[in-house]
């Protein structure tokens, strides 16, 4: 139990330190890595919170996510190397100011809200995988096959906004 | 129960910078990347909430999985308009897009 | 002990593959040549090139090796022998590799050179192409055990290997590994003779021994992957579990440096238009085939 809190712990800290370094550098790739690295973590804790299926899925996703986004920073970017030191941010005071309060308020719930007991043994992985496969197939299965038409409808109307016009 | 507490903390941390970074940013990539930080916020919850508050309900998974799939969505839309954005003004600058106002 | 007897039988498979690949691509056998280089290597001034980005130069070959151990810790050897037997162990083995792709774009960037920078790119294309691949066939593999753990799928397939019931996923799947590895002919991230070296081409001295060894293990974990996926692992008589693995490990490396001896290299947009034209369709065809022969069998 304090082990897993540890790594829960430390785990989260390396995610909310990678995560503030996205916007800290002036280099889109290391931005983009950054998340990368923040996103791993985040899967990190998931494995620590028992999660396996969820951590390694997280784990295998976001890498060629995040790649595919450091290589549109590059395509679209003056200065993707971060070498003029430009600033490329606005409304700072504003955006400060919502984050905080934002976190504040969810911090707040997370502390003041009574979470009732807490749950001392999750299911063991193989378990859990094939309640999650047959859930995903019975009562969700609406649930999930609408998030893949979703999907696919997105991939093609996003290739069709993006595709060059022919004359 | 701290272990959850640790956990939910994070994943406010992560909402809160993630929140900042969507606001303040000027470069489109730069803000899908802010959403996806509030989106892994959520997910660190969501996990959170599995594991220590119903870890027989295998429904709390399956919203993380929804969660992912959200993530692919946004990247793909995101990625579609901005490449038609800089196809049609050679940049994909938010305050440049005001004009969309109209 | 098991992570130390994994240790060394990476080690010495990627050894075997070091000389198998000499073997190749030179078309000489030299037993010797991998001590020789590598010990050459180890010797020469590391050099680091003009206003590199310092942190990725140093992370990426590092970080390749790391997913290459990795990808080898939930293979099994034998039913003992492996490091960790995770539940989701064919799902984890498919994150591992995609950190790949992440050293090599790192590899890339890092250097602040044009062809390492291409290079790097150009291999994240082949991971639209290739991804797709590894995936889809790992599926059906876990369909038929009914688990993602890498030793049920072993055990799975004591009747009949997973490469006869399912030879379109076997194929798909060991075409995919030598995309991942960049074996010739997907050897577009280092392209020898057009990129001078691509994502290595900035590397030298122990960083680039770090890299080649790196390479090696990848090429290992590759060829026992395909053995434990779809060549039935440690099952075989007389030779103990072990020597079956290992055996199987190198055939399907030696096949794989063979196939690429003989064919030119692919284009990207070429490689991007066959695996998605044709690759998905029949992957997809093959979920599809394998599911119903299990219906069928389980009537």
């Amino acid at each position: 139990m304090i082990a897993q809190t540890v790594a829960v712990a430390l785990l989260g800290a390396v995610a909310v330190w990678f995560g503030a370094a996205v916007f800290r550098t002036s280099s889109m790739v290391r931005s983009a890595l950054s998340l990368l690295a923040s996103m791993a973590a985040i899967g990190g804790m998931f494995l620590a919170m028992e999660a396996e299926f969820l951590g390694v899925l997280q784990l295998m996703m976001m890498a060629t996510e995040m790649a595919i986004m450091a290589v549109f920073m590059v395509m679209y970017m003056m200065d993707p190397g971060g070498l003029g030191q430009m600033d490329m941010s606005h409304q700072k005071r504003l955006s400060l100011a919502s984050g905080v309060l934002a976190g504040l308020a969810a911090l707040a719930i997370a502390f003041l809200g009574g979470w009732g007991p807490v749950a001392a043994t999750a299911p063991d992985a193989a378990a859990q995988t094939r309640a999650l496969g047959i859930e995903m197939m019975t009562r969700s299965l609406l649930v999930f096959e609408t998030a893949a038409v979703t999907i696919l409808v997105a991939m093609i109307a996003s290739v069709a906004v993006a595709i060059a016009r022919r004359r | 129960m701290t272990t959850l507490l640790v956990a939910l903390a994070i994943g406010a941390v992560l909402f809160a910078i993630g929140l900042y970074g969507a606001l303040s940013q000027t470069n489109l990539v730069m803000i899908m990347m802010g959403v996806e930080l509030m989106l892994g916020g959520a997910m660190v919850n969501l996990v959170a909430f599995w594991r220590f508050l119903h870890p027989e309900r295998i429904e709390g998974q399956m919203f993380v999985l929804i969660v992912m799939t959200v993530m692919a969505i946004e990247a793909a839309v995101g990625f579609g308009l901005g490449t038609a954005r800089f196809r049609a003004k050679g940049s994909v600058e938010m305050e440049e897009a005001a004009e969309l106002k109209g | 002990m098991t992570a130390a007897t994994i240790v060394a039988a990476l080690l010495a498979g990627a050894y075997v593959v070091a000389v198998l690949e000499g073997w190749a691509t030179t078309g000489r056998f030299q037993p010797g040549a991998p001590l020789v280089a590598g010990l050459a290597l180890l010797g020469r001034e590391s050099v680091v090139p003009r206003r590199p980005d310092r942190l990725l130069y140093e992370t990426a070959p590092v970080l390749l090796l790391a997913a290459a151990v990795m990808a080898a810790a939930v293979l099994p050897l034998s039913p003992e022998l492996v490091a960790v037997d995770l539940a989701t162990g064919a799902l984890f083995v498919n994150a591992a590799w995609a950190y790949v792709m992440v050293a090599l774009v790192m590899a890339g960037w890092g250097p602040n050179g044009a062809y390492a920078m291409v290079a790097g790119w150009r291999f994240l294309g082949q991971l639209i192409a290739y991804a797709m691949l590894i995936v889809m066939p790992i599926a059906t593999v876990g369909m038929r055990a009914e688990s993602l753990a890498t030793t049920a799928i072993v055990s799975s397939q004591v009747g009949l290997w997973n490469a006869a019931t399912q030879p379109i996923g076997f194929v798909l799947f060991t075409l995919a590994a030598m995309a991942v590895a960049f074996i010739p002919p997907f050897d577009l991230p280092t392209a020898p003779g057009e990129l001078a070296g691509g994502v290595a081409a900035e590397y030298t001295g122990v960083r680039l021994a770090i890299f080649r060894l790196a390479r090696l293990v990848l090429v290992v974990t590759l060829a026992a992957a395909v053995a434990v996926f779809f060549l039935g692992g440690w099952l075989g008589p007389w030779l103990p579990a072990w020597a079956w693995t290992g055996v199987k490990t190198l055939a399907v490396a030696a096949a794989m440096f063979a196939a690429g001896r003989f064919v030119p290299r692919l284009r990207a947009e070429h490689l991007l238009q066959w695996t998605w034209k044709l690759g998905i369709p029949l992957a997809l065809f093959n979920i599809a085939w394998v599911g119903v022969t299990l219906w069928w069998a389980d009537r």
